[in-house]
């Protein structure tokens, strides 16, 4: 039977990894995702998971052990906040171009200088264009499932790709809430044993990360971005299959709230959205039509549906939880790719965005309710007077 | 819309490959060098510094002829080798006075 547990971001994670019957895991502390080997090395140590539990001296060897690990055909999984997952980044590139679909939780950490312990996406946001699997959860519930998912999507024989499972720091990783524990029946049913295609052994010897010539560079971008216009197909097959077995109700790519006939939308990501659903409510009480849109998925990104979600609203308010400075927006990273999906649409909406939650900060509704006054301005104007506003440092 | 690689400029899966016994002859390396070592047979003595030096493992001992034998595939032409050499036997010469000099290939390999 399933069962239904308190459990953190962080302990939802370490479930999940459970779950999926990891091989070989690697861990190097640094707060807040590191909950997730507290509870991982507990499992080991009373026999609880039967996996190679492996102390990295860093973050870069962390992912250089499991990307190893993978190469030998394990499951593997491993994790980092903040600066642990810069320190890591030149593994990043190797591990997808050699496809190994091996797993990386993150629990967002503000980067240094000098050190802040709070939430801020930055950090992992950093990494998007590394050509791994990329995503944010918003409940501990949606951290367990995530990580099966991309288990599932990362070791398709189609993809073959390594997966961050990401999600805010503190705010997801550290406060418990309601999350249904599945049974190891049903994970078995969805997520098959990872089959390495080429496993380095000794039986059938092969050459792994080679020099491969400037010429052959382009094609294999080539191929690599071929295999990402594979994965939607992938992904919505996976969480069909996961809604199925698991009784969930997830949409593949977005959550959706109250967006039927919403006017004014927000578009945010991870945990934040869940406050945001709350300021929706109350804006609804006052007779403003306002819905929000939450992607799932930052790589690949959902083009379509995010078009498609925001075709018929006004006005669109993009809240950025990291940093993009002299970026095209001057602000935050999701309104530049927001900004292109919408760009083919025959009636774009008025798009601005919001400087929130960086540094650790807590989005309040109050917050919500400032841009949705900003909001109501644009579609009442007809224009977007401001590229970006940062929340509490507006005149 | 479908991307497509010609099959002759596809790179096996993740560049993963068979394991090369003695080379790796599917991504040979050696396309950016400008000069290459040439060897004085006779003033070498068979004392293997350049084997032992060269970062790429480029010389090796032909036992049959007893000569060091020079890797046309993975000589970068650092020169080490030559700089390193004892008996002064090497001489860097520039590719172009080779017909099959690599700068003068029109495809890498």
């Amino acid at each position: 039977m399933a069962q239904e547990r308190m459990l953190s971001g962080c302990a939802a994670a370490a479930q999940g990894a459970k779950l999926a019957e990891v091989e070989v895991i690697c861990s190097y502390p640094i707060r807040p995702y590191t909950a997730i080997m507290m509870e991982l090395a507990r499992m080991v140590a009373n026999g609880e998971l039967d996996a190679e539990f492996i102390h990295g001296e860093g973050e870069h060897a962390q992912v250089s052990v499991v990307l190893g690990a993978s190469a030998a055909g394990a499951r593997a999984y491993t994790g980092s906040s903040g600066v642990g997952v810069t320190y890591a980044f030149e593994v990043y590139s190797p591990a997808a171009g050699g496809r190994y679909p091996l797993q990386m939780a993150i629990a967002d950490r503000t980067l240094d200088p000098p050190g802040d312990f709070g939430s801020e996406h930055t950090d992992a946001m950093s990494a998007r264009d590394q050509g791994w699997l990329m995503g944010w959860a918003a409940t501990p519930q949606e951290v367990l499932d995530n990580t099966l998912i991309n288990f599932r999507v990362g070791e398709d024989p189609a993809i073959m790709l390594p997966q961050f499972v990401c999600q805010d720091g503190y705010f997801l990783s550290h406060i418990p809430d309601k999350v249904i524990v599945p049974e190891l029946s049903q994970v078995r049913e969805f997520l098959p044993p990872y089959k390495a295609p080429h496993p380095l052994s000794t039986e059938c010897p092969v050459s792994h990360g080679p020099q491969i010539r400037p010429d052959q560079g382009a094609p294999m971008d080539a191929q690599r971005a071929a295999t990402f216009l594979e994965v939607p197909r992938v992904i919505e097959r996976a969480v069909a299959d996961y809604n199925r077995i698991f009784g969930r109700n997830y949409d593949p790519y977005l959550e959706k709230y109250k967006m039927e006939d919403a006017e004014v939308a927000y578009f945010i990501q991870g945990a934040h959205a869940n406050t945001c659903k709350a300021a929706i409510n109350r804006l609804r009480s006052k007779g403003l039509k306002a819905g929000m849109v939450r992607p799932r998925w930052v790589r690949p990104w959902p083009t379509q549906q995010i078009a498609e979600a925001f075709a018929k609203v006004k006005a669109v308010a993009s809240v950025e939880t990291s940093t993009s400075y002299g970026g095209a927006m001057r602000g935050g990273n999701l309104v530049h790719e927001l900004r292109a999906s919408l760009y083919d649409l025959e009636r774009r909406p008025l798009v601005t965005s919001f400087m929130a939650g960086l540094g650790g900060d807590v989005i309040l509704l109050e917050d919500f309710e400032y841009m949705a006054k900003i909001l109501t301005q644009m579609v009442q104007e007809k224009k977007t007077r401001q590229h970006v506003y940062w929340i509490g440092f507006e005149e | 819309m479908p991307i497509k690689v010609p099959k002759d400029r596809e790179v096996p899966f993740g560049a993963i490959t068979p394991a090369p016994v003695g080379q790796q002859e599917l991504f040979i390396t050696s396309n950016w060098r400008i000069v290459r070592p040439v060897i004085d047979h006779e003033k070498c003595t068979r004392c293997f510094t350049c084997y032992a030096s060269c970062p790429d493992s480029c010389w090796s001992f032909n036992e049959k002829e007893e000569k060091m034998e020079w890797n046309w595939k993975f000589c970068k032409g650092c020169q080490i080798c030559i700089y390193e050499c004892p008996a002064d036997a090497l001489s860097a010469a520039p590719e172009l006075d080779f017909e099959d000099g690599v700068v003068r290939l029109e495809k890498p390999f």
